[in-house]
């Protein structure tokens, strides 16, 4: 956007900005390996990739939010090395975030300008804003109330006020993560003419995407990431979207899935009876906003969801990430408040929201975040692995030590938890160990349905194959055992049976012999096109 | 699971520093003791030491209980309010009845009325914990000035100062009391079910509703005892002064969380013990005895005791910044 007809011209058609080896390491996770990427100036460059595979890293790579361990990022042909999200801003790179991050109380004028208003003697220059706001809407085209408070706004002009921020900067060069995963079909054809008037601009546009379609339709070119590498540099005419999806797989299945147990007989009667279920992430992926522009609700009235897992069955719930697994798992365990249906645990009725009354029933739930939602960071081993079985060790209303420690003890040594002793607080402990430190706690007699959500996130690869083997064990003990991942092997590896969701919904079931990791993502896409390529 | 080479993950200096820091005010407090005992004369003595016993009594009663709802991730400063205004509510119903027995019932149980109220809005209103104690403070201030018609109450029978002031096995009776509560506290929240839920509740409330913790009955119970708790103290202060007056006098609860802070328990909730809060006390009591039996200015010891609750909550703070 700075003035790019001053710019030198042979720079022009050059790498506007070019990322040359760079790695990114998080604990065990090696988000990043080695990548070069050149993008052109103004062009919409489209990153894609199954979730977990690096985009979003390489984009808070660029945008200054984390440094890369290795490796350069060149941008204007020169060497940068952003510290931070406002070094990376100043140079002219903005990041529209997964989050938005608006002041929401202030009107969109004051957001937009931000740290660049108008001043005269020091005090702020409405009239002067304005002018500069309307300047900003003719190069834009993007139409928006600038007196509006931003908190009353759609998520959709939330992220116009986020673009024409970036604008105002002379920002030059646009980072977009997932930006239309929250936006309704209007609104995303708005976001795709916006995109175009950038480009027009000679503002780069990164644009990382799941929706297919849509990359194919927008980008000048297209990176393909697989396991923090990059597979692919190519342009949308050489590509489908099952070329894609192929290329973002392309991987064998490793056979480091400890073997299955047998099928369960379907025509047993089901631990866990799912009906009619309706969740919180059916309705959309945020919840509707009051205010003066309205979007109208992504999906028609859905339908109640339906689900039965055998004792000895471990059943996978696939899709990309904000399709309502997790909405889905924690409704059946109660977490979150069911809008509607029943679910019963051999024979049972849990009810919609008392997780207490699901795990008296026998149902166990290794939540999606362990951090937040697992375990009590500053307590002991001891006490988080015995908190829901305090029961079982108290002796005339007191807890019994011994029976306690006897207890945990078992426990952890089931679940192979190592690193440290039963009174070690669990935040000393690792990734994988505080993760089968929620195995050891549900894993114990009367548990009959495990929900693990995400269970091997950011662990290392031996506590990977333990947690795996944990899971086959449990299927093997007659558990019920009900798996959401990302990770399209694992679900591939270690269930009988994948229902893949989208939307709020489930698409499709697949088992042996249709389950494969190629089906699971051309249900999780959705495209026709992918769809077609199956066959 | 316990290869007793991994035992801790700390280095050996670390990990004695560790222990050190852990346990900073049981040494901390002991030296004080120490110190106090070899330079100042009448310190260790038995009148001296029964009668900072029977000083912290009141003190005790409430931080104890007190200790468990910001463990629970609670803040209550309607601790002063209700402190001052049960023993006006319990001596009218003495002065009404002329036994004492029905005015200590009536004096505990409004504290637990106001304590149950507190605990409702902020479980199930979602109003933080320290702004709603604070509006139902001046409430009961205000009942307070209301149930006295603005005077002191004294107690109509000689019974009514025997609840804290009759001498047993060399003690008072208010000691004896702070002791049984402070007894019933540590076991409360050490050794049963409740106690776990108490811990799991304040360290992380999500964490601790998966795994079946109604963590809004936590709070509400919390905030329940700790206004009988309150009640009880400002009972016993009562019977100790064979008298109550209706103020809005905010300070005794600072008394009370400067006890809980020094003592080690963490304002963040999830983390500390009721023995803490007892050490806390005494530490803060022996402090101030010594500065009065080395007739120090009191200005000058408001000053030191508010570093000492400075440099508490930064170790705090320190020791937990380091965790990440």
């Amino acid at each position: 956007m700075a003035d790019p007809q001053g710019a030198d011209p042979a720079r022009q058609v050059a790498a506007h900005l070019e990322l040359r080896g760079v790695s990114k390491r998080f604990g065990a996770t090696q988000a990043i390996d080695c990548a070069d990427i050149v993008i052109r100036r103004g062009s919409v460059h489209a990153l894609v990739g199954e979730n977990g595979a690096g985009k979003s890293t390489v984009g808070k790579v660029i945008s200054g939010v984390y440094a890369a361990d290795s490796g350069s990022v060149i941008f204007n042909g020169r060497r940068h090395r952003f510290r931070s999200p406002r070094q990376a801003f100043a140079a002219g790179i903005t990041a529209l975030a997964q989050e938005l991050a608006l002041v929401p109380d202030r009107s969109v004028v004051d957001n937009v300008f931000v740290g660049v208003e108008s001043t005269r003697w020091g005090f702020v220059a409405r009239k002067d804003m304005l002018q500069r706001f309307r300047s900003l809407v003719e190069r834009t085209g993007i139409t928006i109330d600038p007196t509006a408070i931003v908190r009353t706004l759609s998520v959709a002009d939330q992220q116009w006020v986020e673009i024409l921020r970036a604008v105002a900067r002379r920002a030059e060069f646009v980072i977009m993560d997932e930006p239309s995963a929250r936006l309704s079909a209007q609104e995303r054809g708005q976001l795709h003419r916006l995109i175009g008037a950038l480009r027009d601009q000679q503002i780069t546009v990164l644009f990382i995407s799941h929706f297919l379609d849509e990359v194919l339709e927008l980008a000048d070119a297209i990176t393909v990431m697989r396991d923090g590498r990059v597979v692919r540099h190519t342009e949308p005419a050489s590509e489908t979207a099952g070329s894609l999806v192929d290329a973002m797989i392309g991987r064998e299945l490793e056979a480091n899935f400890p073997p299955k147990p047998p099928r369960p007989d379907p025509s047993q009667v089901p631990v866990l009876r799912v009906r009619g279920l309706q969740h919180a992430g059916q309705k959309g992926f945020v919840a509707p906003r009051s205010g003066r522009s309205e979007s109208p609700p992504r999906t028609p009235q859905p339908a109640g969801l339906a689900l039965d897992v055998h004792a000895g069955e471990i059943v996978g719930i696939a899709g990309l990430v904000g399709s309502g697994r997790t909405e889905f798992v924690r409704s059946v365990y109660g977490a979150d408040t069911a809008l509607a249906g029943d679910v019963q645990v051999a024979g049972r009725e849990v009810g919609r929201h008392r997780p207490r009354r699901a795990i008296a029933l026998g149902m166990g739930l290794i939540p999606e975040s362990r951090k937040d939602q697992g375990l009590v960071m500053d307590r002991s081993l001891r006490e988080n692995i015995s908190l829901p079985h305090l029961r079982v060790v108290t002796r005339a209303g007191l807890l019994a030590g011994n029976a306690e420690r006897e207890f945990v003890a078992t426990a952890a040594s089931n679940a192979n938890v190592r690193g440290g002793t039963v009174e070690t607080p669990v935040r000393l402990l690792s990734g994988g160990n505080q993760q089968k430190s929620l195995f050891a706690r549900w894993m114990a007699p009367g548990l009959k349905v495990l929900i693990a959500d995400e269970p091997t996130r950011g662990v290392d690869v031996g506590s990977k194959r333990s947690i795996y083997d944990l899971l086959m064990t449990a299927a093997r003990s007659g558990l019920a055992v009900l798996l959401v991942s990302s990770e399209l092997e694992e679900l591939v590896g270690l269930c009988h049976r994948v229902m893949v969701m989208r939307e709020g919904r489930f698409v499709a079931e697949l088992s042996h012999p249709d389950l494969d990791e190629a089906r699971i993502l051309r249900h999780a896409f959705g495209e026709k096109a992918a769809a077609a390529q199956i066959s | 699971m316990t290869d007793p080479t991994t035992q801790s993950r700390l280095p050996t200096p670390g990990r004695y520093l560790a222990v050190v820091a852990r346990y900073g005010i049981v040494w901390v407090t002991l030296a004080l003791f120490v110190l106090l005992a070899v330079t100042t004369d009448g310190f260790l003595t038995g009148p001296n030491l029964r009668n900072v016993l029977d000083q912290q009594a009141t003190l005790l009663i409430a931080a104890s209980v007190a200790t468990l709802t910001m463990i629970a991730g609670g803040f209550d400063v309607s601790i002063s309010a209700v402190a001052v205004v049960a023993p006006l509510v319990a001596l009218r119903v003495e002065n009404a009845t002329g036994s004492v027995a029905p005015a200590l019932l009536v004096g505990c149980l409004f504290g637990l009325g106001v304590g149950t109220a507190n605990g409702w809005i902020v479980a199930f209103a979602r109003i933080n914990s320290f702004i709603t104690t604070l509006a139902t403070s001046f409430v009961v201030f205000g009942i307070g000035y209301v149930a006295s018609e603005r005077s002191i109450l004294r107690p109509d029978g000689d019974g009514f100062q025997r609840v804290a002031r009759t001498r047993l096995a060399e003690l008072t009776t208010a000691t004896w009391i702070s002791l049984a509560v402070v007894a019933v506290a540590w076991i409360l929240l050490a050794g049963t079910r409740f106690g776990r839920h108490v811990y799991a509740t304040g360290g992380n409330a999500e964490a601790a509703r998966l795994a079946g913790v109604r963590t809004r009955l936590v709070v509400v119970t919390v905030f329940a005892l700790s206004g009988l708790a309150s009640g009880l103290a400002g009972v016993v202060a009562a019977s100790r002064t064979i008298s109550a007056t209706p103020s809005d006098d905010f300070s005794f609860v600072f008394g009370v969380i400067a006890a809980i802070v020094v003592g080690g328990t963490s304002i963040a909730g999830g983390t500390g013990a009721v023995w803490r809060t007892l050490l806390g006390a005494f530490f803060i009591a022996f402090m101030i005895n010594g500065f009065n039996l080395h007739q120090i200015d009191p200005i000058w010891q408001r000053i030191i005791q508010g570093l000492v609750i400075l440099l508490a909550v930064a170790t705090d703070a320190w020791s937990r910044a380091r965790r990440t």
